[in-house]
């Protein structure tokens, strides 16, 4: 049961960031790749609040698998964040691949943090 | 995916068809990322290796499958959603990647967090490139005229009925290359 969840909600999670990637790459012209950055920040805040929320009020192990692992685990990417840091950096734009890699990690682990420190409040 | 539209590639699908070909990846790529978490998972508040061996091959692999469908495989046009949209962004994940760099950072395991964090950096990068060399034969030279079959080619598999359209339907067969088996010279 659990591997139908999680292969469900990670079919969900891979159209949904293709999705959220094409409307705000299509409205924002943009060096940095700015639907990936915007996914994978939302994707860790609300991990964050999975994590900490199901720990607090025991919400049970299949759930938060099939949700954390399957859906917000499929729709966040890495392999496209490595991607563009290469693609940006051989073309000649280092900064903006830089600027990529720093603005990700630091509000990504900032945001995953948050998630964390309201998914134990509430 | 932003990534590959700075360089000539694929025609890309109609939406409908894309996101059939993004979902059954992406499923199959949770799947496998499910399957080495549980494989690795060690119970407890360890290395994330799990998650930085899925990153670090889903990148390769990305890096592999654009380097070929940019190349060689031009008409491939389900390849791309299918393997690098669906299964490389199902397989790798950001967010784990980040919970897990956080709650090792609120343990005051500051050392395991950094050396997580950097070698998710190098490695993944890494990965793309090594990747992307495989794919263009700067590691493997592959032997003969390096061209790699179409996959989305139906000619390969249904042959031209019809293979000259100088020639009638009333050919002789005596002088058909195709009918004697000796005199093949196509």
């Amino acid at each position: 049961m659990i591997i139908a969840g999680v292969a469900a909600a990670g079919a969900l999670g891979a159209v949904l960031r293709h999705l959220v990637d094409r409307l705000v790459q299509r409205r924002i012209r943009s060096g940095i790749p700015l639907g990936i950055l915007l996914v994978n920040l939302s994707g860790s805040l609300t991990l964050g609040v999975l994590v900490a929320s199901g720990l607090r009020h025991g919400i049970p192990t299949a759930w938060v698998t099939v949700a954390g692992t399957g859906l917000i685990g499929s729709y966040t990417t890495f392999s496209t964040f490595a991607f563009d840091t290469v693609r940006l950096a051989e073309a000649d734009r280092r900064a903006v691949s830089l600027l990529n890699v720093v603005v990700s990690i630091a509000a990504g682990v900032g945001a995953a943090a948050a998630g964390l420190a309201l998914g134990s409040l509430g | 995916m932003p990534a590959v539209r700075s360089r000539p590639g694929p025609p890309v699908p109609e939406l409908p068809l894309r996101i059939v070909a993004i979902a059954a990846g992406g499923s199959l790529g949770t799947l496998a990322r499910y399957g080495v978490d549980r494989a690795l998972a060690q119970g407890g508040p360890g290395f994330p290796w799990a998650t930085l061996a899925v990153n670090v091959t889903g990148s390769f692999i990305l890096g592999l499958v654009v380097t070929l469908t940019t190349g060689r495989w031009e008409r491939a046009r389900f390849v791309r959603p299918f393997a690098v949209i669906g299964f490389c962004g199902g397989f790798t994940t950001f967010s784990t990647m980040m919970v897990e760099i956080a709650q090792h950072g609120q343990h005051g395991r500051v050392g395991t967090a950094a050396v997580y964090l950097a070698a998710s950096l190098v490695g993944g990068p890494a990965a793309v490139v090594v990747g992307m060399a495989l794919a263009n034969g700067r590691i493997l030279p592959l032997p003969g005229d390096r061209s790699i079959p179409d996959p989305d080619d139906l000619g390969l598999l249904y042959p031209d009925p019809d293979p000259d359209p100088d020639r009638g339907p009333d050919r002789d067969p005596a002088n058909d290359p195709d009918v004697d088996p000796d005199r093949v010279t196509r």
